[in-house]
């Protein structure tokens, strides 16, 4: 069993997607998560054990990695395009319920701002750590995050702006949803914030690195 | 000397007696004429407007024609959405979408036509560089990292793994691109080429050796043999590719606030070539103070120096930047004095260090405190000292009058009890009267005669 979920964390971590994958080239022509995930459930190895003992830690590492620089976007998103391979393969065990998910995170970026790569990121990583992701997209007005967090009660709501212009429609959704959803929690990423701003405009965390994000997740 | 001369010294690392200053005015241009950004970035005679007024608000060394890194993308194919407030965000990729990297259009065709705003950009810098030849015109152009990313999506960080060959065709291409709009800004007046390329931050030094730095030295390579100045351009955490920056061979690295301006400093003496940056974008120029913004610049200026280097914001301003806090900025470039007394002023008094000056007024009498930098150093604090001074033969032991050098810690200590903010300034028993002027000395006599 540990076999195969050391296996397929080493996929996830090095990016290695599938057998035709030539990335990473000391890899080449080795299985990757696809491959190996698939191999595991055939071989009688729980759903559960693999998302939490392969993928979840795998991500993690990932992550931490990126947060310290030893990483960069590129290779995180070979590492999420690996996760994401075995997800496949393990998604009819979230809809039977074998696995459960940690929460829902509901995530944008806010009104007037297309920039998502950092929005994406950071839901590859979320997700990554077992958390269900509903993804809003790009320019999302504060009623549809007020919408979607009063149709997934008890979810988490991350919201990015790139710009310093969205900054300021970033502080108008965060202070529409805590007006009327106070208990809501809220966590604000994205390159021109700062944890002074976050704390100004009342969201709960400012998430410098996705990691952040998930660290802070994890610990509700 | 002209501003021109301040920022070509700057580059070529000469010694110049004040920093060059170099404002990145892009779509704040709207805010300084009243336009909408998405206007004004479609518009020559509007970005002519936006930048003389600039010019008149900000007196600056250099100026970049426009801000806008979707200029080529745009004339590319890519679909642009545009903000009356941001300059407009690329919303599709032609390549990822799959359009054939070898038939992508021919640009010097594209720039022979001069359309749109590609062409509205070129003909703004015509006209401004023949309008104010004693500024430094810079023609920003899209970093091949940062177009190849506009024309790829996201697809282009998985294809450098997966597919390789192919971004590199992309990056030859990007840089094909810029250097044929160096070419085009060069023949329109431009002395200074920035290739700005944010896109380097989010890769690390192998992938930046294996797609970027070969396209790069090329590009810098050729804008050299166009006689013309060079700056290789980064916003954002890009620190752990700066050295590779450097080895491209530009004239001149610059970088915002995410970067240490020591270690920018430190790598671009190491390669001999100048720098700039890093004024604080947000946290300062748009939602600070004046005084803040001209203490991050004083910071910026004292650890920059006086030889190759250029005091820059980090980044394009945000479109209404406080124009206050611009000048500010502008003013303390040339005021050695104001630059003085913030040095000076930047030691932090505890309230327990404060003095109670309540018992210190006497009936009868007139107190006059004047808050220097140093009467001895400091000529419009000598002239304010030597006038008060007058005060004493004409009121006959009525008027004590005490100097308090905010060189020293007594003397910001009083300041504070005074409640002073600008140097120099005269207080007559507790109440600052004068500020940063002399009056005639009839009229401060006047003043002290009606608070004996």
């Amino acid at each position: 069993m540990e076999e195969f979920t050391d296996k397929i964390s080493l996929t996830v971590q090095k990016g290695k997607v599938d057998i035709n994958s030539p990335y990473p080239p000391d890899m080449k022509g080795q299985p990757g998560a696809d491959e190996l995930t698939r191999e595991a459930l055939d071989a009688g190895v729980p759903a559960n054990d693999i998302l939490n003992n392969a993928l979840i830690p795998a991500m993690a590492i990932v992550g931490g990695l990126f947060r310290e620089k030893k990483l960069f976007v590129p290779q995180v998103l070979m590492s999420a395009r690996a996760m994401s391979r075995a997800m496949v393969h393990l998604k009819p065990y979230f809809t039977s319920g074998e696995i459960k998910e940690r929460g829902t995170f509901v995530v944008g970026t806010v009104a007037g701002d297309l920039h998502d790569i950092g929005k994406n990121l950071a839901s590859m990583m979320i997700e990554g750590s077992g958390w269900r992701v509903v993804d809003l997209g790009v320019d999302v007005k504060s009623e549809k995050f007020i919408d979607a967090a009063r149709e997934y009660p008890g979810c988490i709501v991350g919201m990015s702006a790139l710009l310093t212009t969205t900054m300021e429609s970033m502080e108008k959704a965060v202070k529409e949803m805590k007006t009327l959803l106070p208990a809501q929690r809220i966590i604000v990423g994205g390159a021109p914030l700062n944890a002074e701003f976050a704390a100004r405009i009342g969201a709960d965390l400012y998430a410098q690195t996705p990691q952040a994000a998930v660290s802070y997740l994890n610990s509700l | 000397m002209t501003g021109k001369e301040y920022i070509r010294n700057a580059f070529l690392l000469k010694e110049n007696d004040r920093p060059a200053w170099l404002p990145f005015v892009g779509c704040h241009g709207a805010f300084l004429t009243s336009e909408t950004a998405d206007i004004y970035l479609s518009s020559a005679e509007k970005i002519v407007k936006g930048l003389e007024e600039a010019i008149v608000k900000y007196a600056p060394d250099g100026l970049p024609v426009t801000f806008d890194l979707q200029l080529e993308a745009e004339a590319l194919g890519c679909h642009l959405l545009f903000s009356p407030s941001n300059p407009p965000a690329v919303v599709s990729h032609p390549v990822e979408e799959g359009f054939p990297v070898d038939e992508l259009p021919d640009f010097s065709e594209i720039l022979r036509k001069r359309d749109g705003r590609l062409g509205d950009a070129l003909r703004a810098a015509e006209i401004i560089t023949s309008r104010h030849p004693e500024i430094a015109f810079f023609g920003l152009v899209t970093g091949p990292l940062t177009l190849a990313l506009h024309l790829m999506g996201t697809s282009l960080f998985t294809e450098m793994f997966e597919n390789p060959d192919k971004v590199n065709r992309v990056m030859e291409y990007c840089t094909d691109v810029a250097e044929l709009m160096s070419e085009a800004y060069i023949e329109a007046g431009c002395g200074v080429i920035a290739v700005v390329d944010p896109m380097t931050s989010q890769i690390d030094p192998l992938t930046f050796e294996m797609f970027v730095s070969e396209n790069s030295k090329r590009l810098f390579a050729k804008i050299r043999e166009m006689n013309t100045l060079s700056s290789f351009f980064v916003c954002g955490q890009a620190e752990h590719n700066l050295e590779l920056m450097a080895a491209c061979g530009p004239d001149n690295i610059s970088v915002d606030e995410n970067i240490p301006l020591k270690e920018v400093k430190r790598v671009a003496e190491g390669a001999g070539i100048s720098f700039g940056g890093n004024l604080k974008l947000t946290t300062t120029l748009l939602l600070g103070t004046e005084e803040e913004c001209e203490r991050d610049a004083l910071e910026c200026i004292d650890t920059g120096g006086n030889r190759g280097y250029i005091l820059a914001p980090g980044c394009d301003l945000p479109m209404n930047t406080p124009v206050a806090n611009l000048i500010a900025v502008s003013s303390l470039v040339r005021d050695k004095y104001r630059q003085d007394v913030l040095r000076n002023s930047s030691v932090k008094i505890t309230a327990e260090e404060i003095p109670d000056i309540s018992s210190r007024w006497i009936t009868g009498k007139a107190i006059v405190d004047v808050v220097t930098l140093d009467s001895a150093s400091c000529a419009p604090c000598s002239y304010m000292m030597e006038l008060t001074n007058r005060l004493l033969p004409l009121f006959d032991g009525k008027v004590e009058v005490y100097e308090h050098k905010i060189k020293t810690h007594e003397g910001l200590a009083m300041m504070k009890a005074l409640g002073v903010t600008k140097i120099p300034t005269i207080c007559i028993n507790g109440e600052p009267l004068f500020i940063s002027q002399t009056p005639p000395l009839l009229k401060l006599a006047d003043a002290v005669k009606e608070r004996i």
